[in-house]
Order: structure tokens, then C-alpha cells, then sequence
């Protein structure tokens, strides 16, 4: 046993040793690997520089403009972003809604309530619909959910108390709207919050849950009072990861949204977002116009950046509150 | 009267019908259809210690959380036989697993204090849970189980502070403090002391021989010098030969590690193996 674990050791040895001389003399292939390190820093450098320079006119000349001005005319200017802007904030923050609110049960019965059978072939739905390309989720609200809302949903939203200041003029709409693209967002963004929502609620200790069972706790009040406290900074960290691939979906909003560049708060009227916005305007624009949607590729950029940011700090934290626990 | 004679009679005398806590009848615990442990038949004596050993594998555990239902959580956990709470079998379909479990408390083999609550909050969750909201209730329970749980006059002026600030030990006396705010009759500990230091170990015993008085203790134990010093009685389980568990042998602390009748329960508490 102990000569045994002794040769074991000098296993380990040689292989440090190996690894350590070959950094010593180095050969062919750690300069390929190098190489392909210092290529790969070239092309992102290259890649947000080149963004950002082509940008730098809209910055320079009418940087106010493209954030809060609104009204986008092509191919004179002025080029207002600020109704991009507020659909994104609009479509995504609703779609985080509805996300968290049918992933939070979702995640909850997976992990909890679900026999195991069943929870596998749940699971696996799920990271199976996160596969499926966004241009399908858009080619389906489009020809299936906007149809379907326009005719039987629109009429009993637009039947509410004060749904005129919520959803807008019924006689100004035709179908595709910010609700329409919110809800297909949500249910787009929806499988990635239960990915990551689903390993976080799993990974609450088990003693922590039977020590509130032994204190006469029923299962729910298990859940609300223990395992969701315990893992909400995990939870907000896949809820602001949703959040980001919301902000950043193109094909799906630019189908369903309607394409019209208005600050637009009636969630029944069209509206518009910073990507779909892009997606469809640069065939045609030239000069200022593609300094422009560049500057809104800016704007999506820093707003993506800083959720994905956020978003893994939140989930580190929570592995180290887990690690405490 | 002898004085061999007459603490062999008080030893009857705990464990007549009415002075028991607890009584398992032919108690087996089954996991799909695998047996985990079988044949546990003893009285759970009031206001004494019960400690249950024996070697990894013999299902001590296992048999503790059949007490309070725990096993209910697991999908084909089977308990069979009876286990009477005050004559009451607590696996009758009239019972409510919420309300036994208030009766029942456990403490676990690692400290588990809620990480997200303070310790105050740690200690009134049970009445929480159990829709107690007045405030001086809750502070008055939460004052009386910390002083039983001798934890008192350590935390008195950091109650509102995240209960992760405290030791280990402390944190197991929190844990005891919690399930002693609901007034329970029994208290299952599995390991209590199992991941602490000895100092913060002897303090937890001490604490369970002071609170024998009000509740009623089953402990399982890996450790026999801590069944002799602590308990009144003890159950004896092994494994056999199909890998289940099963009770050896059931008797006062002191018959067990001085004169057992099992020849096998001699050469475990004599360390000859286990």
C-alpha cells in the first residue's frame, strides 16, 4: 500500500518535471499555440476597435442624438435611437418576466416535484428548445402566435380598463407589436434561465432542506423560505443572463415587432430594438447612416457586455455562498 | 434491597407503557425494496438518553430519521412495523408529518444553520414556519432556547448577525436552539458532535445531559466512548450478512458495555472490530 502511493508520487513528479523543462525549451508547437493566443487578442482588438471607429462620426457630431434623439431619417439624419433603445428595454424586461415566472416553476418542479424519469426528459426539453435557431422562434410568432394573438388576445387586452394608455389604439395596430416580440423573447431566453436556474435551486444542500422539514416546514414553505433565499444571488445572475440574450436577439424581433422607429410605450402598437432595428436598416444605409446603426452596435455591445458581466459575477458568488454553506 | 436490584427495577420500571417517549414494534426501513435496516424493537424512555451505535453500514441512521418521517421524502423509501410517539403510530394515515416533526426535532451531523437568516431568525424559523408571527413570542422562545442550548449569553447582543459568523460549535447549539424553540418531547441527534473539535464536542454533551430533563434524546453515535458517557440507554445494530442492518441487542448503557448478552455486542463496544 505504502510503496504502492510512493511510486505513485514519482509518477507525479516526472510529469511536473516534463511540463516544467518543456517550458524551458520551447518547441514548434508552443509557438503554434502562442501564435493562435496572440491571433485570437489581433481579431478581438481588431474586431471592437473597427467597430468602434467606424461609430466615431455619430460619437464626434451628434452623440446625444443617437441616444436620446427620436425619429430616424434616412439617409439624411437626423438618426435617433432612443425608440431602439427603449423597445429593447420594453421587449426584454417583459420577456425576463415571463421567463422567470414560468422558469422559476419549471426549475422548481424539475428539481422538487418531478420523478426522476420525468425530470430528465423535462431537462432535456429544455436544453433542446435552447438549440433551436432564434429564426424559427421568429418564423413561429410570426406566422402562428401573431395571427392567433391579433385575433382572439389583442380584442380582450384592448378591453381592459385604461388598455389605452397600456396597449394603445386598436385601430392603429395590425399585429406585430412590442408585446408580441416580448413574449416570443420570453420564451426564447426562457430555456437558458432554466438551464442555469435549475443547477442553482439543485445545488442547495440537502440538510439545509430537511433541517427545515424536521422544524415542521411543508415543501412550499420549504422552497419560499429556504432554497429560494439561499440561491437567489445564483437566480438574479440567470435571470441577468436571460436579460442579455433578450437585449441581443435580432431575427425573431425584427419579424414580429413591426419595425417602426417610435418611442413606443402601447405594448399592443409596433415598435422597434437597437438589433432588429440594425438588421434591417444596413442593406440601405450609407455615410452617417452606417456611422450610426455602428454607434447603436456600440451601445448593444457595452448593454450585452455588461449584463454577461454582471451575470457571471452573480454566479460566481453564489458558488462561494454554496462552498460556505 | 439490593442496589444491583433496585436500579435493575427503575431500569424496568423507564420502560413500562406511559413512560416511553417513543416504541418501535419490528421496525424495517426499506429503500426499493432493499432492507436497510429490520428487527428494531425497543422503548425510547422519557426524559433519558437513548444513543444508537454500532458500525458503518448497520443502519442507525437510517432508523433514526424513520422517527420523524424523513424517509417520507424519499421516492421508494418504505417503513414497515410501528413507531409509537405517546401511543400514537406516527405513520397512521391520520397523522400530520408537519405536526409530528414538531413534536420530533432533529439536529444534524453537520451544523446547518439557514445561511441567508440571522440568529435570531434561525432560532424562531420553526415557530415561523408553524405560523407564529408575535414578536414577543418569538422573542421570549427565542431567548428561552438559546439560554437551554447555553448559547445565551454569547450571542445576547448579536442576535440580528448572520448565524455564519459563529464557530462550529456554536453553530451546532444554534442548530440544538432551533429545534428546541419548538418545544419538542423528543430530539433526534444523528452525529451531532461528528464534525466538531473536542472542546466544542464535551460542550454539546454537557448540553445533552442538562436537557434530558425536558426532552428526550435519541442520538446516533459513531462514537462509543460518547454513548457510555452520555446515554441511559443503548441500541445495539450490525449489519448482516444480506448488507441489512439490525438491532443486536437493547439495553441500559451501562448493561451494554459491561456486561452485554450478545457475545457480539461485547467485541464491539471492547473495539475488537467496527
Amino acid at each position: 500500500m505504502i510503496e504502492e502511493s510512493i511510486s505513485d508520487l514519482e509518477i507525479h513528479g516526472q510529469v511536473v518535471e516534463e511540463f516544467g523543462s518543456s517550458t524551458t525549451s520551447r518547441t514548434w508547437y508552443h509557438y503554434l499555440l502562442l501564435a493562435a493566443c496572440v491571433l485570437f487578442a489581433a481579431v478581438s482588438v481588431g474586431f471592437v476597435g473597427s467597430i468602434f471607429q467606424k461609430s466615431l462620426p455619430t460619437w464626434l457630431h451628434h452623440p446625444a442624438t443617437i441616444i436620446t434623439g427620436s425619429g430616424w431619417q434616412s439617409p439624411t439624419g437626423p438618426f435617433g435611437g432612443l425608440a431602439m433603445i427603449v423597445g429593447t428595454l420594453e421587449t426584454s424586461l417583459i420577456a425576463l418576466v415571463i421567463a422567470v415566472l414560468i422558469g422559476l416553476g419549471t426549475s422548481i418542479s424539475i428539481v422538487f416535484f418531478l420523478p426522476r424519469r420525468l425530470r430528465n426528459i423535462v431537462a432535456t426539453l429544455v436544453e433542446l428548445l435552447a438549440a433551436v435557431p432564434s429564426i424559427v422562434y421568429g418564423l413561429w410568432g410570426f406566422l402562428v402566435l401573431a395571427p392567433w394573438m391579433y385575433k382572439s388576445v389583442d380584442p380582450w387586452l384592448n378591453s381592459w380598463p385604461f388598455a389605452h394608455t397600456l396597449f394603445g389604439d386598436p385601430s392603429q395596430q395590425y399585429g406585430p407589436s412590442l408585446l408580441l416580440a416580448a413574449i416570443v423573447l420570453g420564451i426564447m431566453i426562457l430555456p437558458t434561465f432554466v438551464a442555469i436556474s435549475r443547477e442553482v435551486i439543485a445545488v442547495v444542500p440537502q440538510d439545509l432542506i430537511e433541517a427545515s422539514l424536521s422544524l415542521g416546514a411543508t415543501r412550499w414553505q420549504v422552497i419560499r423560505k429556504v432554497v429560494l433565499p439561499t440561491s437567489r444571488i445564483g437566480l438574479f445572475g440567470a435571470a441577468f443572463l436571460a436579460l442579455a440574450r433578450a437585449t441581443g436577439e435580432t431575427v425573431a424581433v425584427a419579424l414580429i415587432a413591426g419595425g417602426v422607429a417610435k418611442v413606443q410605450f402601447h405594448l399592443l402598437d409596433p415598435g422597434t430594438s437597437i438589433a432588429s432595428w440594425i438588421a434591417t436598416e444596413f442593406g440601405e444605409a450609407q455615410g452617417n447612416e452606417i456611422s450610426a446603426l455602428m454607434a447603436l452596435g456600440v451601445l448593444l455591445m457595452l448593454l450585452s457586455f455588461s449584463l454577461s458581466l454582471v451575470s457571471r459575477w452573480l454566479v460566481s458568488r453564489q458558488r462561494k455562498v454554496m462552498a460556505q454553506v | 434491597m439490593s442496589e444491583t436490584q433496585a436500579t435493575n427495577q427503575q431500569a424496568v420500571i423507564e420502560r413500562v407503557p406511559g413512560h416511553s417517549a417513543m416504541q418501535l414494534k419490528d421496525v424495517a426501513v426499506s429503500f426499493n425494496g432493499r432492507v436497510a435496516v429490520r428487527d428494531a424493537t425497543f422503548d425510547v424512555a422519557k426524559n433519558r438518553v437513548t444513543s444508537l451505535i454500532g458500525p458503518s453500514g448497520s443502519g442507525k441512521t437510517t432508523l433514526l430519521r424513520a422517527l420523524n418521517r424523513l424517509h417520507d421524502l424519499t421516492p421508494g423509501a418504505k417503513v414497515s412495523g410501528q413507531i409509537l410517539l405517546e401511543g400514537t403510530d406516527i405513520y397512521r394515515g391520520d397523522v400530520t408529518v408537519t405536526e409530528l416533526r414538531t413534536r420530533v426535532g432533529m439536529v444534524f451531523q453537520r451544523p446547518n444553520p439557514f445561511p441567508t437568516m440571522s440568529i435570531y431568525d434561525n432560532v424562531v424559523s420553526g415557530l415561523r414556519f408553524n405560523g407564529i408571527k408575535k414578536k414577543a413570542l418569538l422573542d421570549e422562545a427565542a431567548e428561552t432556547s438559546l439560554r437551554s442550548a447555553a448559547l445565551w449569553d454569547s450571542v445576547e447582543t448579536r442576535l440580528k448577525v448572520a448565524a455564519s459568523n459563529l464557530s462550529g460549535g456554536e453553530q451546532q447549539r444554534l442548530c440544538i436552539a432551533r429545534a428546541l424553540a419548538m418545544d419538542p418531547e423528543v430530539l433526534l441527534m444523528d452525529e451531532p458532535t461528528s464534525a466538531l473539535d473536542p472542546i466544542a464536542t464535551l460542550k454539546i454533551e454537557e448540553l445533552m445531559t442538562t436537557l434530558k430533563e425536558r426532552v428526550t434524546i435519541v442520538i446516533v453515535t459513531h462514537n462509543m466512548q460518547q454513548a457510555a458517557r452520555i446515554s441511559d440507554d443503548c441500541a445495539f445494530l450490525l449489519m448482516g450478512e444480506d448488507r441489512a442492518g439490525e438491532l443486536i441487542e437493547f439495553d441500559t448503557t451501562e448493561k451494554i458495555f459491561n456486561n452485554p448478552n450478545d457475545p457480539r455486542t461485547l467485541d464491539y463496544t471492547l473495539g475488537r472490530f467496527g
